[in-house]
């Protein structure tokens, strides 16, 4: 036993040296100001303070996190019935839809991302569409719409292949039970099929709304240099503005309210598939966020 | 899937091969390899084969987006043997002590490079570091169908203001010459580390951005304008010379209050590991061939004394296209100089025009 373990050394230093590593530094650089010299540094909170006192900033985030939350909704809504769909073609097909959903992964998210610059432009497909039914000169891309597509189209396979590998886990014979016992489909789907497929809407839920709102280059190719979402922001901390320690504060920030999300959706998770029983009195909000009420005393204390 | 296993070797095999033949040829530079770092689409092919053609050396090329970007990885300790960064950042590039001096001895070019732009290097007097490789002006770019031409000559770039063009413009993505424009309109240096008059230009700029619904884009810029998508831009004179070559209608213009003159060179970084070939490369993207290809493919204005005159002379390939030749004779025409100071005031300063311009 012990041999095995030792086994895991290298890991365990890679990980601590590809993972824990930068995000140290992420946190160190956060905290500090870079002084006059190289190797001077000043513990400061001033970096938080400017991005919380700034209404475009926090615009900013808003706005990414509201685009990042329109991605995940459609991509739930149109990769569910299509997972539905494949899980429940016979096997030689679903190997294939599965193969169909996966190949354009192969490709460079950067290059697939340009393609659709073609598509949406002034005289791309779309807006020659759109010419046929006489609506003249429409131009999608550089607006908030050819980002959403931009996102969608590259982040809606993992939402299927998630929720496509839970239905496919769950056992048939629960809804042949189901059947035999009197309930008809739409009671079948309901009360069998959408529970035990909700593990894969959330982790399809992490896989598309963590991406989606630190995405920076769809909203820079698709969006112009007019649509600035908070990857973009970071981005241009580092590399335009030479800001590191700002730059790194913001990341932060992104990373806990991401950790956040998440812990919220897991919640969500542990309610709908019935771990834990909700409390009827509490509100929905209440339920996600435990002892929200206790929390919200703690902080007007400090 | 065998038959595509099968193919994927034979292109594999075929690119190794390709890249054993291009490296014959002879001379004491033989099997040794160029790295050069330049901008995007700044480079002919056959110049880069023409180089190696000669020396028998390799070159490998890498592209940065911006002069910020290539700045971050040769401060980093990327090694390269040839930079082709923007004036101000040379001079930044130089202060860092990034860069080494060139061996004039080895240099066999300058005679060759126009006398008035090398009077315009005030970065670098003397050429200790640096080698021009092209140059050129900012100014507006314009549809004269659209846009009146006493509203360009009058207003300059305050025509971006103007809401008769409202929703026909592009601004450019680069804080330096955005601030540019707005600092000559109010009349002062776009050099200034002043920050109440930094601030004035970025009242102007939000107010552009506020009110007159640009588009900001980079390179994509060239190819609207060349179709004439919307009637105003700011633009590069390099980039003018090729939109005026598309599009018949299209016209430049600097305004008399003065532009910005610039000039990217060639530098040795001081990691650099072959300096002699180094050398070699810019005597040969100077001489008078090299840069007449380059800059008929390119469109940017030559250093090349020669190649400018054939250019843009009787029967060159811009003949009559003001966009290839740069102003000289305007006073208040300005080169970029590097400051810490206000490079971080604008940077600050345009990221919140352009979060501005998302919010409008």
């Amino acid at each position: 036993m012990k041999k095995l373990s030792d086994l895991a050394i290298p890991y365990i230093v890679w990980a601590v040296i590809m993972i824990a590593l930068p995000m140290l530094l992420l946190v160190f650089y956060a905290f500090t100001n870079s002084g006059s010299g190289t190797l001077t540094f000043r513990f400061t909170l001033e970096h938080f303070r400017k991005f919380f006192t700034d209404p475009d900033f926090l615009k900013v985030m808003w706005r990414s996190i509201v685009i990042a939350l329109k991605t995940t909704v459609l991509c739930i809504i149109i990769g569910y019935p299509v997972a539905y769909f494949i899980a429940n073609s016979d096997d030689k097909t679903r190997g294939m839809l599965v193969l169909i959903i996966t190949i354009p992964m192969w490709i460079n998210m950067l290059v697939r991302t340009y393609a659709w610059i073609g598509i949406l432009s002034k005289d791309g497909i779309v807006s020659r569409f759109f010419a046929l039914f006489g609506a003249k000169d429409v131009e999608i891309l550089y607006t908030e719409t050819a980002v959403l597509i931009g996102m969608i189209y590259n982040f809606l396979p993992f939402m299927i292949l998630q929720i496509n590998t839970s239905l496919c886990k769950m056992d048939p014979m629960l809804l042949e039970a189901g059947n035999d016992l009197g309930a008809n489909a739409a009671q079948r789907f309901l009360k069998i099929t959408l529970p035990l497929s909700i593990p894969g809407v959330v982790s399809g839920i992490s896989l598309v709304f963590l991406p989606a709102v630190s995405s920076f280059f769809i909203p820079k190719l698709l969006g112009g240099g007019s649509y600035f979402l908070i990857g973009n922001f970071i981005e241009n901390q580092f590399i335009t503005v030479g800001e590191w320690n700002f730059g790194a504060a913001i990341s932060m920030i992104m990373a806990v309210i991401m950790m956040l999300s998440m812990y919220i959706v897991r919640r969500g998770e542990d309610i709908a598939s019935g771990n834990v029983k909700p409390d009827a009195k509490k509100t929905l909000f209440q339920r996600l966020i435990p002892d929200s009420k206790k929390a919200g005393a703690d902080e007007r204390r400090i | 899937m065998k038959k595509l296993i099968t193919m994927m070797l034979v292109a594999v095999l075929a690119v190794m091969c390709a890249a054993c033949s291009g490296s014959s040829g002879s001379g004491k530079y033989e099997g040794q390899t160029l790295h050069l770092y330049n901008a995007g689409e700044y480079i002919e092919d056959d110049v880069i084969k023409g180089f190696e053609k000669r020396t028998g050396a390799n070159i490998v090329l890498d592209i940065f987006e911006s002069n910020e970007q290539m700045y971050i990885k040769v401060a980093n300790g990327d090694a390269y043997d040839i930079l082709i960064p923007s004036d101000y950042m040379i001079e930044r590039l130089m202060q860092e002590e990034l860069l080494q001096p060139l061996q004039k001895e080895k240099l066999t070019c300058i005679k060759d490079i126009d006398p008035d732009l090398l009077a315009r290097m005030d970065f670098d007097p003397g050429q200790q570091y640096a080698i021009p490789y092209f140059w050129g002006t900012v100014g507006i770019i314009y549809d004269t169908r659209v846009v009146d031409e006493n509203d360009v000559v009058n207003e300059g770039y305050g025509i971006f203001a103007n809401p008769k063009y409202k929703g026909d413009i592009y601004l450019y993505d680069s804080e330096r010459d955005m601030f540019m424009t707005a600092l000559k309109e109010l009349g002062y240096s776009m050099n200034t580390e002043s920050e109440a008059e930094l601030n004035e230009a970025y009242e102007l700029l939000l107010n552009i951005v506020n009110t007159m619904e640009p588009e900001i884009v980079t390179d994509e810029i060239i190819d609207n304008m060349a179709q004439a998508r919307k009637a105003l831009g700011i633009m590069y004179s390099g980039e003018a010379v090729y939109v005026m070559s598309e599009n018949e209608n299209m016209a430049f213009y600097m305004p008399d209050y003065g532009t910005n003159i610039w000039m990217d060179c060639m530098v040795i970084p001081k990691n650099a590991e072959h300096v002699d070939l180094a050398h070699e490369f810019i005597n040969y993207v100077s001489e008078y061939e090299a840069a007449s290809i380059n800059s008929k493919g390119i469109g940017y204005t030559s250093p090349n004394l020669k190649v400018k005159k054939e250019l843009s002379g009787n029967g060159g390939e811009y003949e009559g296209v003001d966009a290839y030749i740069p102003r000289m004779d305007n006073a208040n025409d300005e080169v970029f100089h590097y400051s810490e100071k206000a490079r971080k005031i604008m940077a600050e300063l345009w990221a919140k025009v352009k979060i501005a311009a998302s919010n409008a």
